[in-house]
């Protein structure tokens, strides 16, 4: 507040005779005295709020927030602070599905807001090595985290800030999960994923590769020994392909397998034509994979290129690379060759009928309008589902897919295993990276709450970002936002409410691609991060949707000079309610929706 | 130094001997002449003043608003419609305490045009608040600007010079025009008793709710009776200063007069002839010119005419529906005094009809015939 | 990016000449457009008011809300006024000074007309700003002739709409050859700011015609104030734009065109008129052919100012 307040310097006059009139009826004071704030019945509030793409992302990446420390030049806090929400912004930056940017208010406007690309941007700007700012001391409970892929690792490091001494276990020598030996190198450098662990180690994370649980080791003799397990272990086993009769017999391969054959570093050889059944990332990696190891590849798809649940930036790219689609065809049967190989795919067309549960349309078999593709090698990519032998022990169900209670933890039959927690790939959570995390995180949180003995779904409401399912870590911890006022996370600003005739019409930023015809032949990495100018401009273009940034225009806007300038104190401005009549001007003008009118007492 | 000039001139000249600051004015026959010698006087560096050139005479008294309350000295002048259409201006200034000073030329108003003599336009702004000295020589308007001036400014409230169309302001008379100097110790330069001013920046008037208004009125008949107290004071230093004599009122041979003519304006003139020859005559004659009307000399009137046994009020103005006000205004300041003569009322010389001497004798002759006055005004020389 | 106020920081946050305590309705635009008017003129600058809705609400006495000189004066005579008071103050050798008259359309397009005309003709070193309310709001919404055309107010008679076209102040102030004209609006800040900084320092006739919502007025909300405002730019109802005098030259013989039309803010998308009347309770009974119709003026209008604007 102001040095003195305003209504201190009323002077009131007292008038009790007609003497008391002064010459020429002059003013003898101002209108301080008449505290107009009597009148209001609503008030506005400076209050933060969730902007859309915060909302948008499953982990709650506080999107706004790195991108305004960013726009400071401020790289270090911009670092630490996406990494409170969102701790792979290396790895994130490059694979994921950017929900955040398919949400940008800036998207109806002109052209969304390059989200991905800045993440990246900050993400590659330190080490994950670097010494954590934030780590505490451990508070006494132990932590096996099976799985060492993005749930893993994400409930890792979450569990290590809130004190827990946490163990990673893995069958592979080389960690990451599907990060390390799913997703191909071009898209996601190995060095990156291995710098996450180094930064995971430093902060005192043990990790046991070539440890598998099942085999190597009892799970029950991880619910014994360590406080809590989290169990991460994806979905590995490919779905196979049903097709007529004996095709059991050829050399179909699995599309992951041969993904994870590359990312070993092992030699394989596909022939000529490969084709790939499926429309999922998988699908498109394999398809590019087989175009790099000089093949020519197709993808073949029951539905419409509207239904394919691959990226539509993968599937432009791969596009580009030469990769043919065909679409609205399924396989039908396989013609071999007298030596058993196979010579071509026989496929038959399809058209789309009613929708069925997922609200997908069905892909129906149009009769007899068949065609040939030739093949030299299948790939099958029509899903992974979870192999959960090693919970046999515990778990009756033959569900591929693993039930969690809401605070994920498992439903085992045993009270000994009270203590379990899952994520990931291998629970009823959309198959990408970012959900990954975000069921580490919450596991995470899920299993502090436990520790401390109170109901996870009490604090969860509380921590909750925006209308989805993204819970915010640092309000878990209370840390202190970037702006220093209040923050209702559960209201989401979405496009309805900004106005954007405060702002400027620019394009995005351009991404650094390679072009095809030098990209296809190669498995570096294709796509490099902006240089600092570029990212540092792309900030500018951020609208700070619910978030205040003292653009002062409720300064401005306010007839009753009655919003005070702040700058000098701690936040830039404050209402003077003695006087603000709660007209609301303010709040409808604020370009970003920061303030709430909230209604009086 | 003496000079011969017009009437509206000797107004000219006393405006430019107190350096007024700001003129402002619409032309209107017959005060223009007034305005055209200030022009002149302003083009030829004589007078150092802004002159506003105004469409209307609303606005030329508006105008004096603004100036007057940024602390300058101010003057205009009209006569007749125009001064009908300043009306509610003339009750702003005088509510905001401005002290203007303004010529007015006594012009004749009604539903048809005339642009000769009649007070009725003054007359009709007495409820306003402005300060009203009526004049009957040019040496009187001259003096009495200067007058003005300094009542204005000592009580803060606009003066009011009234003097007829044509008789007084287009007649060549021997003025004499005193030196800048005495003038300048007379009336010093205005200073306000609240400056505008962008350090000390205060609002001037505005909206007065029921709690101020009432008390606010109050404080202008405060200011009127303040005047009449001055009033003296000022003709005394002027008297001083420049050996005339202006009082309140004047009288002529009321001495040992039964009859008392009361008259304002340039029939006064005619009317000291009538009086030297009905005395010549033995008749025993006074006269009282009026000079200061608004605020109300009660204690003056009263006093000069306590031995008359028969008040003649001669009005060159109509009350529609009452007569003249003179005689009215002069009834009611006699109904609370000890000693209430009848009071005889004569309209004469409406829109300028020619009053001459002859015309005043032969209205005391008809007065002395009476024994008592008839209600209705007498309309003397009204074409039957 | 967000665009950028131009009005510096310091003057946005520290020269405030206009106090709170007002008793202006919630969301009038009047005390907004004074206060940046204010920032923008600075402390040397008397403020003449008749009457209106500022009159009032700016403070009754003995008090004053404005911390620069204010002169009231009859209803009709503002413009007058004001030449008093700047031949007053050029008498008392203050320099640097601006008489500005604060107006409602009353004391504008109607009764101050003749003498806004008169100071305009003799081109007094005056500022007049006209906030254009669009009736009589003070005495309780009845018509003025700067009322637009199928607007309601309690003078239009029951169910009724105002059938005439508001009168065309811009036009009429030019033709007196004054030396700026100008339209602003608080929803536009900037521009007003930056627009009565310029008429500071023109000698001469100034008039700026503001655009003044008025929430109980206009039958709006009042959080919608400069909402409706931008409204009105942003489909050309009301345009702004300036009007400066090309410096005539004297060696050429070339007859020049006096005016330098420049318009300020072009609307970012075409917006249509209905949707400006649409979001206001006064325009309730305009049916859509009126509102056609009115597009056609707009467009005229707008097209016209386009080509004088060159
Ligand atoms: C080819 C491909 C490309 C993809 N591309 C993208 C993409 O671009 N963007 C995106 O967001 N998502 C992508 N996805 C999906 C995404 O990779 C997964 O959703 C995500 O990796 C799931 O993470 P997770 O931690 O649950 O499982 P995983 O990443 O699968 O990790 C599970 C880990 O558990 C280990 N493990 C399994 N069983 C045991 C056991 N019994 N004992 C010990 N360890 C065990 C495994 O070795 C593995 O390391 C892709 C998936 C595939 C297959
Ligand atoms: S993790 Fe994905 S959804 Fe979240 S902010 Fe980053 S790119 Fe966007
Ligand atoms: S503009 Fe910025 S804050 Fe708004 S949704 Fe886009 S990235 Fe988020």
């Amino acid at each position: 507040m102001a040095a003195k307040k305003r209504s201190e310097m009323a002077v009131k006059h007292e008038f009790k005779s007609y003497r008391d009139i002064t010459p020429m009826h002059v003013s003898l004071g101002n209108m301080l005295y008449n505290k107009t704030g009597a009148w209001r019945f609503i008030k506005p509030i400076y209050e933060d709020k969730a902007p859309a793409c915060q909302n948008a992302c499953p982990a709650g990446n506080d999107i706004e927030g790195w991108i305004k420390l960013l726009g400071r030049q401020e790289f270090e806090k911009a670092y630490w602070h996406l990494k409170r929400e969102e701790p792979f912004p290396a790895i994130l930056g490059r694979v994921c599905f950017k929900f955040c940017e398919g949400a940008c208010n800036r998207g109806v406007f002109d052209d969304g807001i390059r989200i991905q690309e800045l993440e990246r941007f900050v993400g590659d700007r330190f080490s994950p090595a670097t010494p954590h700012p934030e780590l505490p001391a451990y508070n006494g409970k132990r932590l096996a985290v099976v799985g060492s892929g993005p749930a893993g690792m994400s409930a890792a490091y979450f569990a290590r800030l809130l004190g827990f001494a946490v163990t990673i276990f893995d069958r592979e020598t080389l960690p990451g999960g599907i990060l390390r030996l799913g997703i191909p190198g071009y898209r996601l450098p190995r060095q990156v994923v291995a710098a996450e662990f180094e930064g995971l180690s430093r902060m005192g994370i043990d990790l046991k590769l070539g440890t598998e649980i099942g085999k190597d080791m009892a799970l029950a003799t991880l619910t014994e020994t360590f406080d809590y397990v989290f169990l991460a272990t994806g979905a590995h086993r490919s779905i196979p392909l049903q097709l007529t009769e004996n095709l059991s017999c050829c050399r179909i391969i699995s599309a992951l397998f041969l993904l994870k054959q590359v990312a070993r570093g092992e030699t394989v050889s596909l022939g000529k034509e490969v084709v790939v059944i499926g429309g999922g990332n998988t699908a498109i990696d394999a398809a590019r994979t087989a175009v790099r190891l000089g093949c020519r590849a197709t993808v073949l798809y029951r539905r419409s290129p509207t239904e394919m649940p691959a990226h539509p930036d993968e599937v432009r790219e791969a596009e580009e690379e030469g990769v043919c689609f065909r679409f609205l065809a399924a396989p039908e049967d396989i013609a071999l060759r007298p030596d058993e190989t196979i010579e071509k795919l026989v496929c038959c067309e399809m058209e789309l009928g009613p929708a069925d549960d997922s609200g997908r349309c069905r892909p129906l078999r149009k009769e007899g309008a068949t065609f040939d593709i030739p093949a030299d090698t299948i790939l099958m990519a029509v899903g992974e589902e979870a192999d959960m032998g090693y919970l046999s022990q515990f778990i009756a169900s033959t569900d591929p897919i693993l039930r969690t209670h809401e605070d994920l933890s498992v439903p085992f039959d045993t009270p000994a295993a009270a203590r379990v927690f899952a994520g990931g790939d291998m629970t009823d959570t959309p198959h990408t990276v970012v959900h990954a995390v975000a069921t580490g995180k919450k596991a995470a949180i899920a299993m502090d709450c436990n520790r401390r003995g109170i109901a996870f779904t009490d604090i969860q409401d509380h921590i909750r970002i925006g209308n989805g399912d993204a819970l915010s870590f640092s309000r878990y911890m209370n840390w202190a936002p970037v702006n220093p006022v209040p923050c209702n996370d559960r209201m989401v600003v979405d496009s309805s409410k900004i106005v954007y005739d405060y702002f400027i019409k620019s394009p995005g930023c351009n991404k650094m691609v390679q072009p095809a015809d030098q990209r296809r032949f190669s498995f570096a990495p294709y796509h490099d991060t902006l240089p600092e100018e570029q990212a540092l401009l792309e900030t500018r273009r951020c609208l700070h949707c619910g978030r205040c940034t003292e653009c002062d225009n409720c300064l401005i806007f306010c007839p009753d000079v009655s919003i005070l300038d702040q700058t000098r104190e701690t936040f830039g401005y404050a209402i003077d309610y003695d006087y603000c009549k709660g007209c609301g001007i303010c709040f409808t003008e604020c370009p970003r929706h920061a303030m709430t009118m909230v209604s009086e007492g | 130094m003496k000079k011969a000039i017009k009437g509206n001139h000797a107004v000219s000249h006393g405006v430019r001997l107190s350096k007024v600051g700001v003129i402002s004015a619409y032309p209107i026959t017959p005060q223009t002449t007034i305005v055209e010698a200030l022009s002149e006087m302003c083009a030829g560096g004589e007078l150092d003043a802004r002159f506003i050139k105004v469409e209307s005479e609303h606005s030329a008294m508006a105008a004096l608003i603004g100036a007057a309350t940024a602390g300058v000295r101010t003057f205009t002048a009209t006569s007749g419609n125009g001064l009908l259409l300043m009306h509610e201006v003339l009750h702003w200034t005088a509510g905001a305490r401005l002290p203007i000073v303004m010529a007015t030329v006594n012009r004749a108003v009604s539903g048809v045009w005339n642009i000769w003599a009649e007070q009725t336009d003054s007359l009709a702004q007495r409820d306003t608040g402005w300060i009203q000295i009526f004049c009957e020589s040019s040496q009187e308007l001259l003096d009495g600007v200067i007058m003005a001036y300094k009542l204005a400014e000592k009580v803060m409230l606009p003066v009011m010079i009234a003097y007829d169309a044509f008789f007084l302001s287009h007649t060549t008379e021997i003025v004499d025009i005193p030196d800048q100097e005495p003038v300048d110790r007379f009336i010093p330069p205005y200073v306000p008793p609240v400056s505008l001013s962008f350090d000390n920046p205060r609002m001037f008037g505005g909206f007065f709710a029921t709690d101020y208004f009432y008390e606010h009125r109050y404080t202008l008949q405060l200011a009127a009776q303040e005047a009449l107290a001055y009033y003296p004071e000022v003709c005394r230093e002027f008297t001083r200063d420049f050996g005339r004599t202006y009082d309140l009122i004047e009288t002529y041979r009321t001495e040992d007069a039964e009859i008392i003519l009361v008259t304002a304006g340039a029939i006064t003139s005619v009317s000291r002839i009538a009086v030297d020859q009905m005395q010549g005559r033995g008749v025993r004659v006074g006269l009282m010119k009026l000079r200061l009307f608004r605020p109300v000399p009660v204690d003056c009137w009263r006093k000069a005419l306590e031995k008359a046994t028969k008040v003649v009020v001669i009005d060159r103005n109509l009350s529609v529906g009452l007569g003249g006000i003179f005689a009215s205004e002069i009834r009611s300041v006699l109904y609370g005094s000890a000693h209430r003569p009848p009071i005889y009322s004569v309209i004469a010389g409406l829109g300028g009809r020619d009053v001459t001497p002859e015309d005043v004798e032969g209205i005391l002759n008809h007065v002395i015939a009476q024994d008592k006055p008839s209600d209705a005004p007498l309309f003397w020389g009204l074409k039957k | 990016m967000q665009k950028k106020f131009e009005i510096p920081r310091q003057v946005l946050v520290e020269q405030d000449l206009m106090q709170p305590g007002i008793t202006s309705c919630q969301g009038c635009a009047a005390p907004l457009s004074m206060k940046i008017a204010l920032k923008a003129l600075g402390e040397r600058t008397v403020v003449v008011f008749p009457a209106c809705c500022f009159a009032v609400f700016v403070g009754g006495y003995p008090y004053s809300s404005l911390k620069v000189p204010i002169i009231h004066c009859p209803f009709e005579t503002s413009a007058v006024v004001a030449s008093g008071a700047a031949a007053a103050l050029s008498v008392r050798g203050e320099k640097d000074t601006v008489v500005m008259v604060w107006a409602g359309d009353g004391g504008t397009f109607d009764i101050g007309m003749q003498a806004l005309s008169g100071a305009a003709e003799r081109n007094e070193n005056i500022l007049f700003v006209c906030y254009d309310n669009e009736a009589y709001m003070n005495t309780g919404i009845q018509r003025s002739s700067a009322t637009p055309m199928g607007a309601w107010t309690t003078t239009t008679p029951e169910g009724c709409i105002k059938e005439e076209s508001k009168k065309d102040i811009e036009q009429i102030m030019l033709a007196h050859h004054i030396s700026y004209m100008a339209t602003a609006s608080a929803a536009y800040p900037d521009d007003m700011f930056k627009k009565f900084q310029k008429a500071r320092g023109i000698s001469g006739m100034k008039f700026i015609h503001l655009l003044s919502a008025c929430p109980p007025g206009w039958r709006i909300d009042p959080a919608h104030t400069i909402k409706i405002m931008r409204l009105a730019t942003q489909t050309n109802v009301f345009p702004i734009y300036e009007v400066c005098k090309r410096p005539v030259s004297a060696d050429t013989e070339q007859i020049t065109e006096e005016w330098q039309y420049t318009i300020n803010v072009f609307p970012e998308k075409n917006v249509p008129v209905g949707s400006y009347f649409k979001s206001q309770g006064r325009f309730g009974l305009m049916t859509d052919e009126m509102i056609q119709s009115t597009q056609k003026r707009v467009d005229r209008k707008w097209q016209e100012l386009v080509e004088k604007a060159g």
